[in-house]
């Protein structure tokens, strides 16, 4: 579905990215985990065109991205849900929803009403707080409602950028239901998280990201019994345990 | 991706995946292998240069001496902690080589193992007797492994004579054999001395690795002995002893495309050979994380064949071996390098340089391997038994070293001395008695 090849994004004289290829089929879930600064957000970033400084090859189902604006590649089917949320905080929940779908061209307002209904069946909180100013959310509804106003744009395939980021441990648990629910129902997902144990658990596959270059992928349960990533990126106890 | 389906990959997706696999591997091995470091920077090549899987020919190649002069550490790409498993094998150089194993490269072996034993129709209703010399007894764990992955009973390579085999083979109704080509032949003209009925046999499959197979060779197999026969090909410095097996169309043998990237090169110019072509197969790992391997030489001749197999799978196929490039002489699947037998001599005659030929005949279809060593009249001064002591110590030392038996002959330096004069180390038994 995305086809990634010799990606390459720099900030200024900064590299980010140094040849990153990569790929997302349909119905996968896949993960890039790597540390702060690796280049995780840079690259959902590049695929979104919100980094104009970009080479290489990258190709959604056959269509080339390099090059096209962010709203014609949301058009395109693919929908960013940004790290930090990025909601419209003095907005309400419902015209931040409604702000999801504005690139879309090809639906009337009944289509929308129902998109937005499937969006209350899978975050039935963000219902009852329609008209509650997104600001005034907890952090995890404000993650629902961010995951909610991507899903109105109707993607085929779904950018999520550390979603479980500053959450309590029950809500960030929510939201990786919610994520493999979204799969069930036939959603493609890139996914960036920090909570690489999660992020492994939920995936079929992942790709490790270092300095901006991969140097590993493979299936998400191989992954997570691989002992340098168990060290790297899946938390201290393994490390006390093997260098004691 | 769907990994269950992995041999069906479309060609776009093969190239994509053996990119993303090449480039994720050469990281790797350029920041954490100094050897592979410098060799590259040598060349003047960095991993930024590979933009796709047909710059894989930038690369430059590893040979199984390079592999013997980093011993023992030198290639690991991971620290000693996340290694599980070490092998040490022979090799003819100086130094053994080592291979080390993270657990996941074992499992990955056994999956792989187990994947060529199902393509094969083994299953967990299978009795599966792996008999191999002691000089493949790596390949034989991995067989081990890789047919207990797919459920069935597995009887290892005991150090147990032919006749205590074919008992097993009888009384405990083994439905598959793993062995070589002429172990095979041996057992079943063993077989037919002592009589026995082959109705007695349950026999439905082999699987025939370590030596080419021959038509003649799986025809007389499949008519005598009624079975299905796949031959299989694996090197031990990558993937094990099934990186690549027959499906049930046996026209090549399919290469485990998830784990290595093929390609076929003329072994005098190095320069990479097209599909169809014949030259010396070399191998690049892209899943091994202890000792990726990037372009070894196997020194086996092959030919490639890229599309899709008539049982659908689209990895790409290799002829069966057709020979080796490198003077090397395969005896059931056991490397016998000149090198490596004239170390050993020099090793039993205290350090003398002595001429020799590598003979191989047959016997009950067993391959043989004589070896003259020319002697002169200084060598004889001790007792007839003292000579046959030291024949019979470097007998020993030639099976503790290369795992197989030889026969060690001292003869005058003239019988042989037409052969060593023309560099031609290595003769067949029929060669040898036409010109000598």
């Amino acid at each position: 579905m995305l086809h990634i090849k010799n990606l390459n994004a720099s900030y200024g004289p900064i590299q980010v990215l140094k040849n990153c290829s990569l790929h997302v089929d349909e119905g996968e879930i896949v993960s890039i985990i790597g540390a702060n600064g690796a280049g995780k957000t840079t690259l959902l970033l590049s695929i979104s065109g919100l980094i104009s400084s970009i080479s290489g090859e990258m190709k959604f189902l056959d269509h080339t991205l390099r090059g096209l604006s962010p709203d014609r590649i949301v058009g395109l089917g693919i929908a960013h849900c940004p790290e930090g949320r990025q909601l419209f905080s003095p907005l309400s929940v419902y015209e931040n929803l409604m702000l999801g779908a504005y690139a879309r061209k090809d639906s009337d307002d009944k289509v929308i009403q129902d998109e937005m209904e499937r969006i209350f069946e899978l975050f039935p909180r963000l219902k009852e707080r329609l008209n509650q100013t997104a600001g005034t959310l907890s952090g995890g509804e404000q993650q629902m409602l961010a995951i909610g106003r991507a899903l109105m744009a109707k993607p085929r395939l779904l950018l999520l950028d550390e979603p479980s980021l500053g959450l309590a441990p029950r809500l960030v648990n929510t939201i990786i239901e919610t994520i493999v629910d979204l799969n069930a129902k036939g959603m493609t997902i890139l996914l960036v998280e920090q909570n690489a144990r999660k992020a492994l658990e939920i995936s079929h596959r992942a790709y490790i990201l270092e300095t901006g270059r991969i140097i590993l992928q493979g299936r998400a349960a191989d992954l997570a019994e691989d002992s340098e990533i168990k060290r790297a990126y899946l938390g201290k106890d393994y490390k006390d345990l093997s260098e004691r | 991706m769907q990994l269950d389906r992995v041999e069906y990959l479309s060609p776009e997706a093969w190239s994509q995946w053996h990119t993303e696999l090449l480039q994720s591997t050469l990281n790797r091995a350029y920041n954490r292998v100094p050897f592979y470091r410098k060799r590259m920077e040598e060349t003047g090549i960095s991993p930024d240069d590979i933009t796709s899987v047909e710059d894989i020919i930038k690369l430059p190649f590893t040979t199984m001496k390079d592999i013997s002069d980093n011993y023992p550490y030198g290639l690991f790409s991971v620290p000693l902690r996340d290694i599980v498993r070490i092998h040490t094998l022979r090799s003819g150089q100086p130094n053994p080589i080592a291979l080390g194993y993270t657990r996941q490269d074992l499992k990955r072996r056994t999956e792989l193992t187990g994947r060529s034993f199902s393509s094969a129709g083994v299953s967990q209703e299978d009795i599966v007797q792996i008999c191999l010399d002691p000089g493949m007894s790596l390949h034989g764990q991995d067989l081990k492994e890789g047919a207990e992955f797919v459920g069935a009973l597995v009887i290892p390579p005991d150090p147990v004579s032919i006749l205590s085999r074919i008992r097993v083979m009888v009384d405990f109704k083994t439905t598959v054999l793993v062995t070589t080509p002429s172990y095979g032949l041996y057992m079943l003209e063993t077989y037919r001395e002592r009589n026995m009925p082959l109705a007695a046999l349950n026999l439905k499959l082999m699987i025939l690795l370590g030596e080419t197979l021959t038509k003649d060779v799986r025809d007389v197999f499949e008519s005598e002995l009624d079975v299905e026969t796949r031959a299989a090909y694996g090197i031990f410095e990558a993937c094990g002893p099934t990186m690549a097996y027959e499906c049930k169309e046996k026209k090549g043998l399919h290469l485990a495309l998830d784990h290595v990237i093929p390609e076929v090169i003329d072994p005098e110019t190095l320069e990479a050979l097209e599909p169809g072509q014949e030259g010396e197969l070399v191998i690049t790992t892209v899943t091994a994380r202890a000792n990726p391997l990037l372009r070894f030489r196997t020194g086996d001749i092959t030919r490639l064949h890229i599309g899709t197999c008539g049982c659908g799978r689209t990895t790409w196929r290799m002829s069966p071996v057709s020979g080796r490039c490198d003077g090397l002489a395969v005896v059931r699947g056991v490397k016998i390098s000149p090198e490596h037998v004239k170390n050993l001599i020099s090793q039993a005659t205290g350090g003398r340089q002595l001429s020799f030929l590598i003979v191989l005949g047959r016997s009950k279809h067993l391959t043989q391997v004589d070896i003259p060593v020319a002697v002169d009249e200084s060598f004889f001064t001790g007792s007839l038994p003292q000579l046959h002591n030291w024949i019979r110590t470097t007998e020993d030392l030639f099976l503790e070293s290369l795992g197989i038996r030889c026969r060690i002959r001292p003869v005058e330096y003239r019988s042989i001395a037409s052969f060593w004069e023309s560099g031609e180390l290595i003769v067949s038994k029929a060669r040898f008695l036409a010109e000598g």
